[in-house]
């Protein structure tokens, strides 16, 4: 093929190159590709990859042409590591090193499939041979991660053989920025990184904004509990990010970028950098790009770790290199944002979805979604769902379709409580909204939020109370401290929780919770303290009784807040091992042995232990 | 020129200038505490919270730093911003319940005690408004001290804990606390700054021994101070008094010619 000797200088450059990739791409007998995302490397999966490098390094006889790919995030985590190879389709879950030479034998070199990593239906038991059989895949749409865990996430010729900067040449070649703004505004797009604020008039005011130069900053500091949307994106397809961000760039005026990413994610960390040292050794960052005469660079900066650095006003501090605290914003960051000047930011994948935006036009993805929230969004579902993953799905499913359909239902078949959605700025929506349509509009009229994405989905053993402390205590830990109402409020209202959990809840507890919610949303400075006690309000909404249940006969109807029920041996069930009996810590369990032991319920303290310990689940929470 | 209609009684304003400067000016009372004439707004504390008028709804800012940009509709006795002034009182209260200058001004807001528990510690009834750290930062040009650590766990401290070596005991941050949790307390000879555990001797008066200033102060005016500090610190260092005693002398020690002899010496 032909190889890129220095940089891009045009257009039909980079289109040659494209076509030379297609044609070396055509030559490949099989694509590997093994998933390296979040869910997947800690269960194996980079074992897994060096598997199948070695052998297709190995298989030196040349009489097969096979392509490992090492992938960001393929979706479904539950039945990681995933490996899927092509032609074909193949779809293998749950594979380990040990299987990689089956693999290698069976699919590769001919063409069979190893069944017992395939996935098979729950009940029917059917094997899937790709991810068209498969629920979980049912129903996404991949935009913003369209290339994740497709190309391998390192290269850049993998990127720009699937259409990668095809969109930037487009912008920079035919269209003027106010045509690039236009087509952003008109497609409808919202910030996915928790607001919801229209891209389009966020970018047109950045554009409009007195002041140079000006910045382009894509918020990549992503900390709320249980989510990993963000991370994966920029471990997956860290261009994607890079080529929104240049032709944001471009329509604002803007030859400046900075993409502030949290140092807890390493893999992500240096993906974006050798994604912009790839790009800009090839010329599509730094001086006069494709020969447009637009130059724009990227430099990534990283943040400590902080949560109350996804606020924009704190990024702002922490990348001018100050303490990350918020400021106010009566003034806005589009006029006087990074070091006080005009500062365009977005959430990573809000920059991920403009290249398709710009690419496939304004009214294809005016198309998608419902009335007010156009696309796509991504999801991370976790908690007590069958099928942890990565979901991307138009706007307006209903997250019946999500947590039952793509999820898979409940673990164990148990009953559904409630969704938490939207981080600690969110809130928790019980069975009877199920059927709504998830939008930003529509979570937030139900007291929720769309947030980044974050969707837990929890059974009737969690604790709601219990619940909404947690994320209480998240905040008080992640609250930055600045102002009162932040810093004290919280402190107070966890305080409440706290007596409220332990059994010393009193009557007026809710009154002065929801007394503390107005003065935070009212007082606090940033939308961290400001929001801070949706999670509460939310739970109060719609789980008042399991709240009251607490305060008023010191029960945990979850039986999940220790001392709010005890435990009692089922004389049926027991069959008088005497295992609980030796485990209990205070000697609160009597019984002969094969007979039905007791609990001393003065002497238990409600550890669990004989809980723990019983294999005939005869000790029973009450 | 815009104008700030404040509780319905309307004011003209500079562009920038902040809807608190505006009220001050003019007589109208918002409560403060972590706002200080000398200082940037930091709008930490929330106890001026007022309410302006967004065409349809009301919301609600910190009067201390909302700069003015044209004409704005505010409400600070509004039933609401009182809530939340008090609501903002009561939580401080509950945090340092035994400092009476925050009981005085909190009386004056019309919050007598709080029903909160008191759930965050603070040292000497600190309420971190931060205005030392800022005094020393922004007008001394030492950052002796800093807010360290996050949330409730926030407390303005020197580094690592220890007196700081740069600070020079000029009692800057002392004078603008609040609530009286920093003072400067002489020991004889012995300046030290409470609670920070900086100590230094004290500059005195060459002729009488009147106390004049920390040493420190002295020392690092000579090495930074302006060109009229450095003449002033030439001379002999004494207090005002001296000073003016010593004027005198050399006037009458002149014979009443009308001048004194030598100027320059002071």
């Amino acid at each position: 093929m032909k190889t890129l000797v220095g940089k891009f200088e045009s257009f039909t450059d980079l289109e040659q190159y494209r076509s030379a990739l297609k044609d070396r791409a055509a030559g490949v007998d099989c694509v590997i590709r093994v998933c390296c995302g979040p869910g997947c490397i800690p269960k194996g999966a980079s074992k897994v990859y060096e598997a199948f490098r070695q052998a297709a390094e190995e298989a030196d006889d040349k009489t097969v042409s096979v392509v490992p790919k090492l992938t960001g995030c393929q979706g479904l985590c539950e039945c990681g590591p995933i490996v899927t190879l092509d032609p074909g389709g193949i779809f293998y879950q749950h594979v380990q090193e040990g299987d990689v030479a089956e693999i290698w034998r069976e699919s590769v070199l001919g063409s069979g499939v190893v069944d017992r990593l395939l996935h098979h239906d729950e009940k029917t038991g059917q094997a899937a041979r790709t991810t068209e059989g498969v629920p979980f895949y049912q129903g996404h749409q991949r935009i913003a991660l369209a290339l994740c865990g497709v190309i391998d996430a390192r290269s850049i010729d993998d990127y720009i053989a699937a259409g990668g900067y095809q969109a930037l040449a487009k912008a920079l070649g035919s269209m003027k920025p106010e045509e690039v703004l236009d087509e952003v505004y008109r497609s409808g797009l919202r910030g996915r990184g928790g607001g919801g604020f229209l891209t389009g008039r966020k970018w047109r005011s950045a554009r409009e904004a007195h002041g140079e130069p000006k910045f382009v900053i894509a918020n990549g500091d992503e900390g709320d509990p249980g989510a990993f949307m963000d991370r994966a994106l920029m471990e997956g397809a860290p261009h994607a990010v890079i080529e929104g961000m240049i032709i944001g760039g471009y329509a604002i005026g803007s030859s400046n970028g900075y993409i502030y990413v949290r140092d807890e994610y390493p893999i992500a960390v240096q993906r974006l950098r050798d994604a912009v040292a790839k790009a800009r050794e090839m010329g599509l960052l730094g001086e006069n790009i494709l020969g447009s005469g637009f130059s724009f660079d990227i430099r990534i900066s990283r943040g400590g770790g902080a949560f109350v650095c996804g606020e924009s006003t704190a990024l702002m501090a922490s990348l001018e290199g100050r303490v990350g605290e918020p400021r106010a914003k009566y003034v806005h960051t589009v006029e006087f944002g990074f070091r006080n000047k005009p500062s365009l930011l977005n959430n990573v994948e809000t920059w991920a979805n403009v290249p398709a935006i710009i690419g496939r036009g304004a009214d294809w993805f005016a198309g998608i979604g419902t009335a007010k929230s156009k696309g796509t969004k991504v999801f991370s579902l976790v908690g007590k769902v069958k099928n942890t993953g990565l979901v991307e799905v138009p706007m307006g499913m209903t997250l019946r379709q999500i947590i039952y359909q793509i999820g898979g239902g409940i673990r164990g078949d148990r009953p559904f409580k409630a969704v938490q959605t939207g981080g600690p700025s969110g809130g928790c929506i019980p069975a009877a909204y199920l059927d709504e349509a998830v939008d930003f509009d529509r979570l937030t009229e139900l007291g929720s939020m769309m947030g980044s994405g974050g969707m837990i989905v929890m059974d009737e053993d969690t604790c709601m109370v219990n619940i909404a402390r947690y994320f209480l205590r998240f905040l008080k830990e992640e609250s930055c401290g600045k102002c009162t109402p932040c810093r004290e409020g919280i402190a107070q209202m966890l305080h409440i929780l706290d007596e409220i959990v332990g059994g010393r809840g009193t009557s007026g507890d809710l009154e002065r919770l929801q007394e503390l919610a107005v003065l935070l949303e009212d007082t606090a400075l940033c939308a961290l303290g400001k929001t801070a006690a949706n999670p509460v309000l939310s739970t109060v909404r719609y789980f008042r009784d399991e709240y009251q249940e607490h305060i008023e006969n010191h029960r945990c109807p979850a039986k999940e807040c220790r001392g709010l029920f005890r435990y009692q041996i089922d004389a049926a069930a027991c069959t008088g091992c005497g295992v609980c009996r030796k485990k209990c810590p205070v000697e609160a369990i009597t019984g002969k042995k094969k007979e039905p032991h007791l609990i001393d319920a003065d002497k238990c303290t409600n550890c669990g232990t004989c809980f723990d310990v019983c294999r005939f689940a005869a000790v029973k929470k009450v | 020129m815009p104008t700030v209609t404040i509780d319905n009684q309307a004011f003209a304003a500079e562009v920038d200038e902040t809807i608190l400067q505006v009220a001050a000016r003019n007589g109208v009372w918002i409560p403060t505490l972590c706002y200080h004439a000398a200082l940037e707004p930091y709008a930490s504390c929330r106890l001026c919270m007022v309410e302006i008028d967004r065409g349809g709804w009301w919301q609600m800012v910190t009067a201390c730093n909302y700069p003015v940009r044209r004409d704005v509709t505010v409400r600070v006795e509004s039933e609401r911003a009182i809530r939340a002034r008090r609501g903002v009182m009561r939580l401080l209260l509950a945090r340092a319940p035994e400092s009476p200058e925050l009981r005085a001004l909190a009386s004056r807001l019309g919050v007598t005690q709080t029903d909160f528990p008191t759930v965050t510690e603070a040292e000497g009834n600190c309420i971190l408004c931060g205005l030392c750290v800022r005094a020393c930062e922004e007008r001394i040009g030492t950052a002796a001290i800093s807010l360290t650590g996050r949330g409730v766990e926030r407390k303005v401290s020197a580094p690592f804990g220890e007196p700081s070596e740069e600070c020079i005991l000029c009692g800057s941050c002392a004078a603008v606390c609040p609530v009286g949790t920093i003072r400067l307390e002489v020991h004889g000879d012995e300046w030290e700054l409470v609670p920070f555990g900086k100590k230094g001797p004290a500059q005195r008066c060459a002729a009488c021994g009147a106390v004049l200033t920390a040493e420190l102060v002295r020392e690092a005016l000579a090495r930074r101070g302006p060109a009229a500090v450095q003449g002033i610190l030439a001379g002999e260092e004494l207090c005002a008094r001296c000073k003016r005693k010593k004027l005198v002398g050399q006037l009458l020690a002149a014979g009443g010619s009308g001048a004194p002899s030598a100027p320059s010496e002071r």
